[in-house]
């Protein structure tokens, strides 16, 4: 059964829908990506989850529940992490875990949450003296505090460095292990990439692809590239008629092919034929990036906040 | 109820590690101090009028602020996703406010009658009728600045902006007497000129004016009604 269920979601502000008739459902145990640029509505579309928006129109069930009518029973089940909320200045970290555990019905062990998320030596410090990356962690562990089925974390990453990243998805990843669902807010394209088994990328209030994210970098139809530089001369006819191959190219002292599928291995083997060596070869993959392009005809990062 | 009560332990400190707190304490003691020496034995219009800081600065200064800063940080909708909610942090909030209030009240009576020998307070339940219900109003005027104010800076922009002519007004700068009469006039009704009034004639033993406790109840009730109306969580 899916723990969330979405259909036909609409939130206007204004007469504008920011969030227009979205549907999609996350499975038991799965960490659910939701991608997109800026002002996409991701955020609008997990509060309404979370209940603290109202949709305008649709259907929204989690756990079976509804946000609003059963808000406070979700509440025991659920974590959240906003993305723009903060604590008391003057609030210890370990009072700020304390209180959220007593909350719920069956909390899990703050101490070893504070262990676990790297904050055990700063136990003592009070909100206003931790720097980003440490809050972002005391945010996580305040999502998990409660013990619950699904985890919604809105940008999940923004402001740790990147080694902190890393250590954040391993930690998430452990979290999926012990069978909470997440739902992970993103716009960075290496962490959906790494952590997401299904994607659902928003522009403009709508879904425009769900899938996974090797699926959505997979059905990219554009061209791959692959560069070298040869060591002796050769003929680009060897190249240009080989299966998948779309064109040759030289700058300089590099080749660059184009091409679709499964050209790469066509061209290696063609060249070792002819006895052509080659140095410093590369394949540029195709990234979510390019599945964002091809997707809405736009480049990702470049949106207007 | 075990959320209710830890949530008024950690409020309770965060209260106390508020320098706002320290500083609603000093002003009235302060001036108490100052002035004493201009007051005879048996006095109780300055011990009153300390007072009437004293709640003041809580009401008008610390509630919107502190209030208006949790919208804007976030923290009432944060908690409105927990199983408790933002409703319950405001009661609490409300709540030590408003024992913070007796307890810098209660030290400031202290004060005035062992070191500055002020009379007793004369008529203590009346006194005490008179402090909660003029508190009540004085706390429903902050609760409706902290309902309307964008963020926590402009509350406490607010707060203090309105609490000068109150002051004024209320009697707190300057006795009553000395002020004009049209200005005393209109300050008797203001809510902490009828703070003042009313804790004054039950400290001092003059006779309860009932019509500035309605008048108290009434902003109490009509501020806070009207506040609560408009207040946003987010
Ligand atoms: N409370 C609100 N009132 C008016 N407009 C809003 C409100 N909340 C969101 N919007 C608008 O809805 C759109 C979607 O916002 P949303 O926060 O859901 O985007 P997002 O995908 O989370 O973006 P980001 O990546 O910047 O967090 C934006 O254009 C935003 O200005
Ligand atoms: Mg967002």
């Amino acid at each position: 059964m899916a723990v969330i269920e979405v259909n036909d979601l609409v939130k206007r502000y204004g007469r504008l829908p920011v969030v227009n008739e979205v549907s999609f459902s996350v499975e038991q145990g799965e960490i659910f990506g939701i991608l997109g640029p800026n002002g996409a509505g991701k955020t609008t579309t997990v509060e309404c989850a979370e209940g603290l928006r109202r949709p305008d129109s649709g259907s929204i069930r989690v756990l079976g529940l509804d946000p609003v009518r059963d808000g406070r029973e979700l509440s025991h089940q659920v974590g959240v992490q906003l993305q723009e909320s903060l604590l008391p200045e003057n609030i210890k970290v370990w009072e700020a875990l304390d209180l959220y555990a007593s909350f719920y019905r069956a909390p899990k062990d703050w101490r070893e949450l504070l262990a676990e998320w790297g904050l055990a030596d700063k136990r003592q410090a009070r909100f206003g003296t931790l720097s980003g990356g440490q809050k972002q962690r005391l945010f996580i562990a305040l999502a998990l505090v409660g013990d619950p089925k699904v985890a919604f974390l809105d940008e999940l990453t923004t402001g740790l460095d990147p080694a902190a990243r890393r250590v954040t998805w391993e930690l998430i990843k452990r979290i999926r292990a012990a069978g909470v669902t997440v739902v992970l807010v993103s716009h960075s394209m290496d962490e959906v990439e790494e952590l997401c088994d299904r994607v659902a990328v928003f522009d403009r209030g709508r879904i425009v692809a769900l899938d996974t994210p090797a699926n959505l970098i997979s059905a990219v139809d554009a061209d791959q590239h692959l560069r070298f530089r040869p060591l002796t001369p050769f003929d680009d006819a060897v190249l240009t008629g080989l299966p998948g191959v779309v064109s040759v190219t030289r700058s300089g002292d590099r080749v660059i092919v184009a091409g679709r599928g499964d050209f790469a291995g066509a061209v290696t083997s063609a060249l070792a034929r002819d006895h052509v060596p080659v140095a410093e070869l590369r394949v540029e993959q195709h990234t979510l990036d390019d599945a964002f392009i091809a997707l809405t005809g736009r480049a990702f990062d470049t949106q207007e906040r | 109820m075990a959320g209710f009560s830890k949530l008024a332990k950690v409020e309770s400190k965060l209260l106390l590690r508020d320098p706002g707190a320290i500083f609603s304490m000093a002003i009235p003691l302060f001036i108490l101090v100052i002035f004493s020496g201009g007051a005879g034995p048996g006095d109780t219009a300055l011990p009153s009028m300390s007072m009437t800081i004293a709640v003041g600065l809580v009401g008008l200064y610390m509630v919107p602020t502190t209030l208006a800063t949790y919208r804007e940080r976030g923290i009432l909708r944060r908690l409105s996703t927990t199983p408790v909610s933002p409703g319950a942090l405001l009661g609490v909030q409300l709540m030590l406010q408003l024992v913070f209030a007796v307890l810098a009240s209660a030290v400031l009576v202290a004060v005035s009658v062992v070191i500055f020998q002020a009379a007793p307070p004369a008529r203590v339940v009346a006194m005490a009728t008179a402090f909660l219900l003029g508190t009540s109003a004085i706390f429903a005027v902050g609760l409706l600045i902290a309902a309307t104010a964008a963020n926590g800076r402009a509350a406490n922009g607010i707060g203090v902006l309105l609490y000068f002519p109150l002051a004024f007004l209320g009697g707190l700068m300057q006795p009553k007497e000395a002020m004009p009469e049209l200005l005393a006039a209109i300050g008797e009704f203001t809510p902490l000129g009828l703070f003042r009034q009313a804790v004054h004639d039950a400290w001092s033993g003059a006779a309860t004016q009932p019509l500035l406790l309605a008048i108290m109840a009434v902003y109490a009730l009509v501020i806070g009604l009207v506040s609560a109306r408009c207040f946003r969580w987010a």
